[in-house]
């Protein structure tokens, strides 16, 4: 009887395990594995898993048929006759060196096609250079560091504005305050995290403000993840800049606006960066405290309305059900750089990285999640097309106000003294 | 001026803030000799703990930081029960990776239950309120906890000094074979010294939530300048440790204001590493 049970377990045991090996076997034919590598643990992990959804978003558009979006590769199943995508996801905690760890077990270990990433230029700047040695292509959607398109990589395609565009319309906005509005903006203060994306944030807010004859009177990297920003805030209050341009990440985002609060300092116009500013749910724990900052994006939900109808279809089909919130204009770029791979792939006609390689770098892609409508490269990888508004946010509301094309409301102009709100 | 005694004002407050963070720590390592790796994820505990009691109960962090205090007490004694007792006396190192377990468990469970999430409570009855002295801007969420912080020092400082169970406490840190010698039962004394630790830590995280973000790693930080402040002040002195965060309060406030926002942590670290070098038992040391 015992043997009887025995050899009926061991025959079950052996049916399973030939199942899962002929199912693996008959999954590795048809799939194309994309890496996607991102924080998602550590100060930056809600904006990192974030993007993890607009890629996994991005992945269900195109392996299910969805036929009630106008979007390419989303009417049909798959792409390459019958190719599904899977997505491999890693984290790197913000940290560089595991980043660079992570894209090599990716690529050698995983045997991932491309990788998406990383969030953090930092986290970025390694993990590319791992694809540009090996021959592999690494999509970034919204890494801002000018830095990462100036290495003249074959490999490495960005989506996003850059630090320098994004701190050049920053400067513009505030030459046409100053000419419309007589908003009289003459110094600057810069407040950004001390690292790859803080730093050369700041590099092209110098050049930008030197161009337009702006005096930089305060230029305050911190540390992030830091206990406090008392410091930080205090030698900005003491150099009372007309203006701030800040580039903090998560928490110490909502640290740095706190911070202000707390010593009744605000400057008359404060822009930011690819930041917290972005990231809603960061707004909604700051409630009221977030209104009347401003910063560069690439999506609001009421910009989408007017100019990215399918990207709401998206969202609300696929995005928002893993995120509980909207795309916001970093975690949303992550999404287009599937879109315009898997479009490579499938004009490429196969699995061949150079051939995928070469059409990412000479054609030019329609994409529905972008502002600007379509994506082209520029040796370097840099995206040609990278349109970035300035928003500013009221009641978790992001209105956009320059340039004047896609303006929505008015701004509110100087920002509301804490007092008075 | 203004600036001076604004910078002034907001290093003796974050002093204050670590020094309760601290206490805890040095009653463990100077006591029992046992390194808490998990003590800054003990700070990370409390805060979640009172930021649910503000946004389910709607109660306040200020009376919030209450049950702050006892949980930890609880997972202070729990946490020397299970792991401490179970580790002392086998390999050196025995202790200190066990705590490191524990604060890999307790940061990864948070991040799986809270999702990596900044999460701050808003409406709270102290939030945004300052008021104006000598033409610097004090917090009042920040002066209540170093107000809540010298009294919780001062509480530790009077059961050590002053009653029969702090007595057994010192007795058990000179010699603990002795203390057993003379009726003290050395386990209950370890037992209350984690507890105590961790009410105090649980003390600081719960009023903490009043105006900084929770969030799986916010520990990370504090706890380092928490081992940074035990080392400095000397091991299991409480004045010890109030002094020296006062000092790391006023150099990472004065360096970040005076030299640049950025050195803040390498100022502290640096008189840090002078102290030790000088004086390796701490400047208030045995």
């Amino acid at each position: 009887m015992l043997i009887r049970k025995r050899s009926t377990i061991a025959v079950l045991m052996v049916l399973a395990l030939s199942l899962m090996i002929c199912s693996s076997a008959f999954a590795a034919d048809k799939v194309i594995k994309i890496g996607a590598l991102f924080p998602l643990t550590g100060p930056a992990a809600v904006s990192g898993q974030n993007c993890v959804n607009s890629v996994l978003a991005a992945a269900d558009v195109i392996n299910k048929a969805n036929p009630d979006i106008n979007a390419p590769l989303a009417a049909k199943e798959g792409l390459l006759n019958g190719y599904k995508i899977e997505i491999v996801k890693a984290d790197h905690q913000g940290k560089p060196d595991v980043a660079k760890s992570e894209a090599e077990r990716l690529y050698n270990q995983e045997k991932v096609f491309a990788v998406i990433g990383s969030y953090n230029s930092s986290a970025t700047k390694p993990a590319s250079a791992v694809a540009e040695r090996a021959k592999k292509i690494f999509m970034c959607g919204c890494s801002s560091s000018a830095a990462l398109t100036e290495r003249d990589y074959k490999y490495f395609f960005r989506h996003a504005p850059t630090d320098a565009i994004e701190s050049k319309e920053f400067v513009e906005y505030i030459e046409y305050l100053n000419k419309e509005k007589k908003a009289g903006i003459k110094t600057l203060g810069l407040i950004y995290e001390n690292t790859e994306f803080g730093k050369h944030a700041a590099e092209e807010a110098h050049k930008a403000a030197k161009h337009s004859g702006l005096k930089v009177v305060a230029d305050v990297p911190f540390n992030n993840g830091a206990t406090n920003l008392n410091s930080e805030v205090q030698t900005l209050k003491a150099a009372n800049p007309d203006a701030v341009f800040g580039a903090a990440l998560g928490g110490d985002y909502s640290l740095w606006v706190r911070t202000m609060k707390q010593v009744n300092w605000l400057p008359k116009i404060a822009i930011n960066y690819c930041t917290g500013y972005q990231n809603p749910a960061v707004q909604k724990e700051l409630a009221g405290d977030g209104d009347y900052f401003m910063g560069g994006m690439g999506y609001s939900p009421e910009l989408a309305k007017t100019f990215m109808p399918e990207a709401i279809k998206i969202e609300k089909k696929y995005y928002t059900p893993r995120s509980n919130q909207p795309f916001d204009s970093d975690s949303i770029q992550e999404g287009v750089m599937l879109f315009v791979l898997a479009q490579a792939i499938e004009k490429a006609g196969s699995l061949d990285t150079e051939k995928v390689a070469q059409i990412l770098r000479t054609e030019e892609f329609p994409s529905v999640m972008s502002l600007s409508g379509k994506v082209k490269f520029e040796p370097g990888g840099q995206n040609v097309h990278a349109l970035s508004v300035i928003t500013q946010i009221k009641d978790l509301d992001y209105k956009t106000v320059f340039p004047l094309k896609y303006q929505k409301a008015e701004p509110v102009f100087p920002m509301t003294p804490w007092d008075k709100r | 001026m203004s600036n001076f005694v604004q910078v002034l004002i907001d290093g003796i407050l974050s002093g204050l803030l670590y020094a309760l963070v601290s206490a805890g720590l040095s009653m463990m390592w100077g006591v029992m000799d046992v390194i808490n790796f998990a003590h800054g994820e003990f700070l990370m505990v409390a805060m979640y703990l009172c930021y649910w009691i503000g946004e389910i109960l709607g109660i306040d962090p200020l009376f919030s930081w209450i049950a702050g205090g006892i949980f930890l007490f609880i997972i202070g004694a729990l946490t020397y029960k299970l792991i401490i007792k179970n580790s002392l006396g086998k390999a050196a190192m025995a202790p200190l990776l066990a705590t490191f377990g524990l604060s890999m468990l307790l940061k990864n469970f948070c991040m799986n239950r809270f999702t990596p999430n900044f999460r701050l409570l808003s409406g709270t009855i102290m939030e945004g309120k300052t008021f104006e002295f000598a033409g610097a801007i004090v917090s009042v969420p920040q002066l209540v906890t170093a107000i809540f912080s010298l009294a919780v020092l001062l509480s530790v400082y009077w059961l050590i000094k002053k009653t029969r169970v702090g007595w057994a406490i010192q007795a058990t840190a000179m010699d603990k074979e002795a203390a057993e010698l003379m009726g003290i039962d050395t386990e209950n004394i370890y037992l209350l010294v984690f507890g105590i630790g961790g009410a105090c830590v649980g003390v600081a995280g719960g009023l903490m939530t009043t105006y900084l973000a929770v969030h799986p790693e916010v520990g990370g930080l504090f706890s380092l300048i928490a081992f940074v402040v035990v080392a400095l002040g000397g091991f299991g002195s409480i004045p010890g440790a109030l002094f020296a965060a006062l000092l790391i309060g006023l150099v990472e406030s004065f360096a970040g204001f005076y030299i640049a926002a950025v050195v803040k942590y390498v100022a502290v670290f640096a008189i840090y590493l002078v102290v030790i070098l000088i004086r390796p038992k701490g400047l208030f040391g045995w």
